[in-house]
């Protein structure tokens, strides 16, 4: 596709965050907020208060037909049986091989409409392979990401600073679940869900409302956080990155997310087969959580050696606000992943000593 | 975005500033450096003693989201490190040109200090590079 191409899209509230001061990246394509004023202070925010987050750069789409489910249940891993209506499920899309195309959300607004959320990098990709799977099903998509915008809303204080603004009983919505409700008489699609290991929601509406809503959200004292903190919390809870802990190279299973291969007996389902094989008898690495002993900061791709040996690289690193020092994922080869084993990690030429550990880092959901 | 460049210093195209004192330099990164980086979180140094050519790595500074290297602005001998980064590597951001100094040296040669450039030549540089 030629949108593919365009390389610098804007999201509805790009002028917002220049006018803010927010040192804009190219992420996937898309001029995104890294930080506005510090990634740390931002983080913080959300660990204690509350922080907004622009994630329309995401994908939505919506599906609907009698075949949704049957349809959904042939290209996605987890299993739609476990959903029920105002629910929403994580859930990975996945080669026959068991690698992953993305990993998604799909909420259930009725048996027969399904919303998704995908990743920015991979909307046409997705977009792409649910049309060329219908085969003939009675299904709809429509690709509703560039009408609708999306905001993150976390953090401890979430619940209270957004019950003023909307019409619904914020403690009726459990996690996970959803409600459509309205946020000063605008329409939204407000669901219990999130990235950053705290409380808090994730709200869909049309573009047009941005600025008020973002306007409306911003009063209530929540810090505009941007994809640096939004990186650094989701490392903390260990969240799958895209790209990083599973990938067009690795599958669910060895990127820490067996618990999404459901077994679906009798369903054909695309990569299951491989992936429950995979679950049942173990994949030659594993995914793992990395501390150092000595000082410094482990990053991406930086090589994990034992005794010499290369048995593994990073797939995401940094340096936890919350925990004030540097935490990993890593895959290594599986007969070293147990938790407590000593290995040294390559950070720039220098072997550091460092340690396998359990995750998450850090959760308060 | 507006930053500050004492014009009392010297400056590197790659963003450290120089305070000549005799034969000794005070080095550290500039404001804009600091900013470009954001969070400093952890300042790796060499020890006391060693020497470095010009324009070699003499220590990495890391942010949240990345690392920078401190490049040798002079030739020189590694004669003390702000220890005070250890616990407080914060001070890279929040004051480049006190408090948040990197290392000290002593100059081998003289005559590399006219290769340093202005704050007017460096606020040109800095321009250039914004855009």
């Amino acid at each position: 596709m030629d949108i593919e191409n365009s390389s610098n899209r804007k999201t509805p509230f790009y002028e917002i965050h220049v006018e803010l001061g927010a040192r804009i990246i190219n992420f996937s394509g898309w001029l995104m907020p890294v930080q506005y004023e510090s990634i740390i202070k931002e983080h913080e925010a959300v660990r204690s208060n509350a922080g907004m987050f622009d994630i329309s750069h995401m994908g939505e789409f919506l599906l609907n037909g009698k075949d949704v489910i049957p349809f959904l249940q042939y290209v996605m891993i987890n299993d739609l049986n476990l959903l029920e209506e105002s629910k929403g499920q994580y859930s990975c899309m996945c080669y026959e091989n068991g690698t992953v195309i993305d990993d998604l959300f799909i909420y259930e607004e009725s048996r027969e409409i399904f919303r998704i959320i995908v990743n920015a990098a991979n909307i046409e990709k997705d977009f792409q392979w649910l049309n060329d799977h219908f085969k003939g099903k009675d299904v709809k998509i429509k690709n509703l990401s560039s009408t609708r915008c999306r905001l993150a809303f976390q953090g401890p204080k979430s619940d209270d600073l957004l019950q003023p603004l909307v019409d619904v009983d914020l403690s009726e919505i459990k996690r996970f679940y959803f409600k459509h409700c309205e946020l000063n008489d605008i329409s939204i699609f407000l669901a219990r869900t999130g990235y950053t290991g705290e409380r808090g929601f994730e709200i869909s509406f049309d573009k047009e409302n941005s600025e008020e809503i973002w306007n409306a959200l911003l009063k209530t004292g929540a810090s505009p956080a941007g994809l640096g903190a939004r990186d650094s919390l989701r490392l903390e809870a260990s969240y799958s990155l895209y790209g990083h802990e599973i990938s067009e190279t690795i599958t669910p299973v060895e990127g820490g997310l067996s618990w999404l291969v459901k077994p679906k007996k009798g369903i054909d389902c695309i990569g299951k087969e491989l992936l429950l094989k995979q679950k049942s008898d173990g994949t030659k690495r594993t995914l793992v959580g990395l501390n150092l002993f000595d000082k410094g900061i482990i990053r991406q791709n930086y090589k994990i050696f034992k005794n010499g040996n290369e048995i593994g690289y990073v797939t995401s690193g940094g340096y936890s606000p919350t925990l004030k020092k540097t935490i990993g994922l890593g895959l290594v080869k599986t007969q070293f992943k147990e938790v407590g084993t000593e290995l040294e990690i390559d950070i720039r030429g220098k072997l550091l000593k460092g340690i396998i550990v359990s995750t998450p880092f850090y959760r308060n959901v | 975005m507006s930053y500050e460049f004492p014009s009392e210093l010297r400056y590197t195209t790659t963003h450290e500033w120089v305070r000549i004192e005799n034969n000794f330099a005070t080095v550290g990164i500039t404001d804009y450096a600091q900013n470009q980086l954001g969070d400093v979180v952890f300042v790796d140094l060499p020890e006391i003693g060693m020497v470095f050519e010009k324009g070699s790595n003499a220590g990495e500074i890391e942010s949240v989201k990345a690392v920078g290297d401190l490049s040798m602005p002079l030739s020189g001998e590694l004669i003390e490190i702000n220890e005070r980064l250890i616990e407080s590597p914060e001070l890279v951001n929040t004051s480049p040109y006190d408090r948040g100094w990197i290392i000290k040296i002593k100059i081998f040669h003289s005559n590399e200090i006219d290769e340093l450039i202005s704050v007017e030549e460096y606020k040109e540089f800095v321009k250039s590079e914004e855009q």
